[in-house]
């Protein structure tokens, strides 16, 4: 019963039923009385037109002349006034049909965006002290409960695993499709999703801070800073309305006051230019687009944010890029191993000790290159020089050389010593560590595939020794290299290259170089969900650490832009074609409404184009 | 403050942005914005938050009985 009333409200019921009296007016109107088949067409009017008629209505309230459903209404009283009956409630149900397919459309482009976008569950199971569960809305979780995700489930909330091991997708918030293994102790972003295994995990934010609760956020407000296309449509529908108006005025005035043509007609070709110029597909075409494109993007782990980036990133011609945990993976790996009086074993046995309880990233690597290790007894760091540690009553000491003198370790000469890492025991010069920060495989191939997109030059920019960076830039071939930066100088060096060439953009991790994402035409931030200063000051946020979004991004940014203004040139095109048969009396009252919901339909479908990412 | 709903029932982008700057000028409502594709509805207000609610509800009301605002 209920499904029926819906049905009977819905604006298909209304076409057939309208449909039906229109058709019953079209067939007997030569065999009834002329005011049966009047009858029979207002009614068919009323049906269609009735919602429409008290839109209009409130329109005309607010002064808003130019509503789409005002100029429907006056199209369509005016039709019938002139006597034109079939014309006028024609007018009213093709509007309807239009309106229907439009909505259709919206609708279901709203549902796919939705889709992309719903990538995080509202509730999450709770696990009491007693081990009962309880499923609660993901707002009310309380940071540091416990919660339980289940194979095939989503993370709902950012948290740290502390019971359970599993393959846990990250698509949703990295785009990186293989499965990474996660267990005790790393942390799980909301969004994710468990494939396999079951998890016990602690919260460690609330949901409205959760990574995907963030991205949302994001996204939603990604629409509502305007593009240069967007602020193109305000401003020629600013002008566009006002001078159709004045030449539906004078096409419905001037030719009878010549005696040119009659009233009747003059006002019908008036009424048709007015629907014509209704701004509805003009203003819904390019805002589709770049929504389709944030969307698209969004599935590949590239976070647009907002419209006015998409014409900025596809017009890039110098890339600037950060070495560290940008080019590099931000990974130290131990290259080689030099050892006096001890045995190699035994020294990285004691090393790997000492560091095991720092979180410095190249603690990381000297900590995992020896599988025999034990928790020292006691360990201090100190803050850029190194670490010391008690390993079962020997003193071990890992550091630079300024550790060293510190101890009062005696150093032999003839070493170089820069950049390396120096082992003593017991206060005597034991060995050195060389290490080195790997390359990102793709990094060439990045550099090579944003050439063939029309980048002109490729710098690198990093605090790096300069004999470093140079091999780098080597390595994957970019042009100028700058080494020996401090954060400050890296600003001051992009802000020389913006003001000297075209649209730049720079590429770093968010660690130390928020001002160069902001100050660059396009900033965009390296595999960063965790870092907000990052995303706050970046244009373009990749999820993942993979360079080659990069390239996908400009990829992505043009192929929007194309759809954008393929809506603008078509919306403009048949109006503009349309409205000049019209002007000259060949367009009848059913083109109008093409020209106007038509258009629209037509330019929503295009735009869902573009929710598809193109390939690389 | 910062407020945000959600808004349904709109017919266009083009009405989003007339009920938009209608909402501007809102006494206290110093900056509303109708994201049409997502059917968000953000302001900033000085108003308190019941306030701010039924006034953004009543403009909307008066464009058009179909739309409806929800926190």
């Amino acid at each position: 019963m209920k499904r029926l009333i819906c049905f009977l409200k819905s604006d298909v019921a209304k076409i057939i039923a309208s449909l039906i009296f229109f058709i019953s007016a079209v067939i007997f109107e030569q065999s009834i009385s002329e005011l049966g088949a009047i009858a029979l067409y207002i009614s068919a009017l009323l049906i269609a037109g009735g919602g429409v008629f008290i839109s209009a209505v409130r329109g005309i309230l607010r002064r808003d002349l130019l509503d789409e459903k005002f100029l429907m209404s006056i199209a369509s009283v005016g039709a019938m006034i002139i006597g034109e009956w079939r014309e006028g409630v024609a007018v009213m149900i093709f509007f309807l049909v239009g309106e229907t397919f439009e909505h259709y459309a919206v609708r279901k482009s709203r549902a796919s965006i939705r889709s992309l976008m719903d990538i995080c569950p509202d509730e999450a199971c709770l696990i009491g002290g007693n081990g009962e569960e309880t499923v609660l809305d993901a707002e009310d979780v309380a940071v540091g409960s416990t919660i339980i995700i289940r194979p095939g489930e989503r993370v709902p909330i950012d948290s740290v695993i502390i019971k359970g091991s599993a393959d846990v997708d990250t698509s949703s918030m990295t785009g990186e499709s293989i499965p990474v293994a996660a267990s005790v102790g790393d942390e799980l972003s909301s969004g994710f999703i468990v494939t396999n295994g079951l998890l016990y995990a602690r919260t460690v934010r609330e949901a409205g801070d959760s990574a995907a609760a963030r991205i949302l956020a994001l996204v939603e407000d990604a629409n509502e800073s305007k593009s240069a296309e967007e602020s193109f449509i305000t401003r020629f529908s600013h002008y566009y309305t006002p001078v159709v108006v004045i030449i539906a005025l004078l096409v419905a005035l001037v030719p009878p006051v010549f005696g040119l043509r009659s009233l009747a007609d003059s006002v019908y070709t008036a009424l048709t230019f007015l629907v014509i110029s209704c701004p509805c597909a003009l203003v819904i075409s390019v805002p589709m687009a770049f929504f389709g494109g944030i969307g698209g993007a969004a599935s590949k782990g590239i976070l647009f944010k907002g419209g006015s980036v998409f014409s900025k990133v596809s017009s890039v011609h110098i890339a600037a890029f950060d070495k560290t945990g940008t080019l590099t993976n931000g990974k130290f790996i131990v290259s080689d191993i030099e050892c006096f009086d001890i045995d190699r074993d035994r020294m990285m046995y004691l090393v790997s000790s000492a560091e095991s309880l720092s979180n410095h990233p190249i603690a990381d690597c000297l900590k995992n290159y020896s599988n025999k290790k034990t928790t020292p007894v006691s360990a201090k760091e100190y803050a850029g020089e190194g670490v010391e540690a008690d390993i079962d009553g020997v003193i071990c000491a890992v550091g630079n050389a300024r550790l060293m003198q510190r101890f009062g370790v005696r150093l032999p000469e003839g070493i170089d010593l820069s950049d390396r890492i120096l082992v003593a025991i017991d206060r005597t010069f034991n060995g050195v560590i060389r290490i080195s920060d790997e390359l990102k495989p793709e990094a060439g191939d990045a550099i090579k595939k944003l050439r063939s997109l029309g980048v002109e030059k490729a710098l690198l920019l990093s605090g790096d020794r300069k004999e470093k960076v140079d091999k780098t830039a080597v390595d994957i071939g970019v042009d100028e290299a700058y080494g020996e930066l401090s954060p400050e100088e890296k600003y001051n060096k992009l802000t020389r290259v913006i003001s000297d060439q075209g649209c730049t953009m720079y590429v770093g991790d968010g660690i130390n170089d928020s001002p160069s994402l902001a100050i660059a035409d396009v900033g965009v931030a390296m595999g960063g969900v965790g870092q907000d200063s990052a995303i706050e000051a970046a244009d373009l946020v990749i999820m993942t650490d993979n360079l080659m979004k990069i390239p996908q991004a400009i990829l992505i940014a043009r192929k929007t832009i194309n759809i954008s203004w393929q809506n603008i040139v078509f919306a403009l095109g048949v109006k503009g074609i349309i409205l000049i048969l019209g002007l000259f009396g060949f367009a009848n009252m059913w083109l109008a409404v093409f020209a106007d919901v038509g258009v629209a339909v037509l330019a929503i479908l295009n735009s869902m184009r573009a929710l598809k990412a193109p390939r690389l | 403050m910062k407020i945000k709903y959600t808004i349904t029932g709109l017919d266009c982008p083009n009405c989003a942005a007339k009920l938009a700057s209608q909402m501007n000028d809102i006494e206290g409502i110093d900056s509303a914005k109708i994201n049409f594709l997502t059917e968000k509805l953000t302001v900033e207000t000085a108003l308190e938050e019941n306030a701010a609610y039924e006034a953004l509800s009543k403009a909307a009301k008066s464009f058009s009985r179909d739309i409806k605002i929800e926190k």
